[in-house]
């Protein structure tokens, strides 16, 4: 498609070059994917002049780069100013004005920069502290509670692994407790990212006649159970549909989201075979006493209205090393966790001595997360 | 006429092509994520992360079984009343009379049927402070998975893999497992039925 008649307004994402890079569909981290090209543009000069003339000092802030190093023509330059000025005026006029107080100042300055920054994959780590440390402030002036938020990257040498022992499930559903309070899960649409089945014996993995929301004791005589929820896959469609690069595949193996980058479009959602994802149909409401205020940028901070939203393996419990919150809620031991790369780990040890099957192999989604028996 | 050689020419490339091209796959050149894992943990040299600091409150001891080394949590101080022989001073034909006080009336066994088990299978009238083998041999409380792993055998080769039982800490090494006395009681070892930890409310008043 030529430049001319595009439709949509393409970034040079987190790239100073202003070279044209070709459409790529890579899940990667590392790497810039995306392009920016127009004709009639402004002269730098111009264009540097009327940016400090409409925001002055903020140029200097991360993520702006994203946003405003991009070669436009005078319109399309000054639609996006006033766009973002429109956003950004309430954080103008309070920051600038003498009557309001300083909490108020740095609200406004927050909400700015956080307007404008960048898509978080392509973030260096200095960026990814910074929003980081704003989203925590931010809060902290907001309901004067600290959290503590995490931007750990991957750890070389990790890929994550999940297996599942079907004949140990009892389907006492404590995991689905533990991952909504660990996660911050909304409550009122009494959101789960895990979903326990009820199966027939006999019936085999029949998901259209098993029951998810059983209601009475269990084990039901003549029953199984099973558990399913996103299920981090190394081909993962869900990543490859968006349109906003806003879900990817980090090196970890784990399958993000970043809520603020999310325009909450769904494709993800249709086109995840396993029914892993989850929207957030209105705003998202825990109770400030249940909020587990420890946090990752990827994983359980607080979401908004019209974002999605999956099982992360708990990234801010994973990547410090510890199990995902179902696995360590589990009474039964039916869930197993650990690093694919680890020939000694526990989760090799299941691969490679117990028969393990995945669904929907056929698919071609490699999901990390096997079903087992004993 | 001078066209075949060209034409020869270009269907070499093209086989040519094919054969380089065919191979070559997208996105970490894997086969498939089982492939990826063998190649990528063949110079596996460990990670910096670690669970020790969530097994730190915990006193554990390290056993080794069958090639795995791991911790399991130390036994004998979590049992209230360790040493046994404080109040087993006598034998228990002894101790069985009116004037002692009564003493784990609340144990009832259903472990096995009665023909298979019952106290001494496991506990040795003559040494209290210590569990013994079928055959007689002592076997020190610390290490009690050796007396389910007698007849369990399977769930102990499982165990010992970690396809069976719960880890404590993390996923991280070292490696800590609960042992098998952690999760079943040894009177009762099976699982209770129960009502779900959560209903899913919403649904329930759809039902209804
Ligand atoms: S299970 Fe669904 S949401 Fe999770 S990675 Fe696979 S396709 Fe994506
Ligand atoms: S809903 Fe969000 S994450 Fe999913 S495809 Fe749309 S923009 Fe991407």
């Amino acid at each position: 498609m030529s430049s001319e008649n595009k439709k949509w307004f393409s970034l040079n994402l987190g790239r100073k070059k202003t070279e044209i890079f070709g459409s790529c569909g890579c899940g990667k981290t590392s790497g810039g994917c995306g392009g920016a090209s127009s004709t009639d543009q402004i002269s730098n000069e111009d264009f540097d002049r009327e940016v400090l003339a409409a925001i002055g000092e903020e140029r200097k802030k991360d993520g702006f780069d994203q946003v405003f190093n991009v070669k436009m023509d005078r319109r399309t330059a000054f639609k996006k100013l006033t766009a973002s000025l429109a956003i950004g005026a309430g954080a103008i006029s309070t920051s600038c004005s003498v009557i309001s107080g300083d909490d108020t100042k740095e609200k406004a300055q927050i909400d700015w920069e956080e307007q404008f920054k960048g898509n978080y994959k392509l973030m260096t780590p200095e960026e990814k502290g910074a929003t980081v440390e704003r989203l925590v402030r931010s809060y902290q002036l907001r309901t004067g509670k600290t959290i503590s938020m995490s931007s750990k990257n991957a750890e070389e040498d990790v890929l994550f692994g999940y297996a599942f022992n079907i004949s140990k499930c009892q389907g006492y559903m404590d995991c689905v407790s533990a991952c909504v309070e660990e996660n911050n899960q909304d409550r009122d649409s009494q959101m789960q990212y895990i979903r326990i089945h009820e199966m027939k014996d006999g019936k085999g993995f029949n998901f259209n006649e098993a029951d998810d929301n059983y209601y009475h004791e269990v084990p039901a005589e003549g029953h199984f159970y099973m558990g399913t929820q996103c299920f981090h896959c190394d081909n993962p469609p869900c990543v490859e549909v968006c349109p906003v690069q806003a879900t990817w595949r980090e090196d970890d193996g784990l399958v993000v989201v970043d809520y603020d980058w999310c325009v909450g479009c769904r494709y993800c959602m249709a086109a995840c075979p396993y029914d892993g994802r989850r929207f957030n149909w209105s705003k998202p409401e825990v109770p400030e006493t249940e909020v587990n205020k420890n946090q990752h940028y990827l994983g359980n901070r607080m979401r908004k209205k019209g974002v999605m939203e999956k099982c992360t393996f708990c990234v801010q419990r994973s990547r410090a090393g510890k199990n995902p919150a179902c696995v360590e809620a589990c009474p039964t031991g039916a869930r197993i966790f650990g690093n694919l790369l680890d020939p000694d780990s526990t989760i090799r040890w299941v691969l490679e001595n117990k028969k393990v099957f995945r669904l929907k192999e056929d698919l071609g989604t490699e999901p990390k997360f096997w079903y087992f028996m004993d | 006429m001078s066209n075949r050689p060209v034409m020869s020419r270009l269907i070499y490339l093209f086989v040519l092509l094919l054969i380089v091209f065919s191979c070559k796959h997208d996105e970490g050149e894997y086969h498939s994520v089982i492939d990826r894992i063998e190649a990528e943990s063949e110079n596996y040299h460990g990670t910096s992360i670690s669970s020790e600091k969530y097994i730190e409150g915990i006193e554990t001891i390290e056993i080794t079984e069958g090639g795995h080394t791991f911790l399991i949590p130390e036994r004998k101080g979590q049992i209230k009343l360790y040493a046994c022989t404080e109040c087993h001073t006598k034998p228990l034909s002894k101790m069985q009379s009116k004037d002692v006080k009564k003493a784990h009336w609340d144990i009832k066994l259903a472990h096995a049927n009665k023909n298979t088990m019952n106290c001494i299978t496991c506990h040795n009238p003559d040494n209290m402070n210590s569990l013994k083998s079928l055959t007689g041999s002592d076997i020190d409380f610390n290490r009690s998975y050796n007396v389910c792993n007698q007849c369990h055998t399977k769930q102990f080769e499982d165990w010992k893999g970690g396809a069976h039982g719960k880890r404590i800490g993390g996923w991280a090494p070292p490696r800590a497992s609960m042992t098998c006395v952690n999760c079943h009681n040894p009177h009762k070892p099976h699982f209770e039925s129960r009502w779900p930890a959560r209903f899913n409310t919403q649904k329930v008043k759809e039902r209804e």
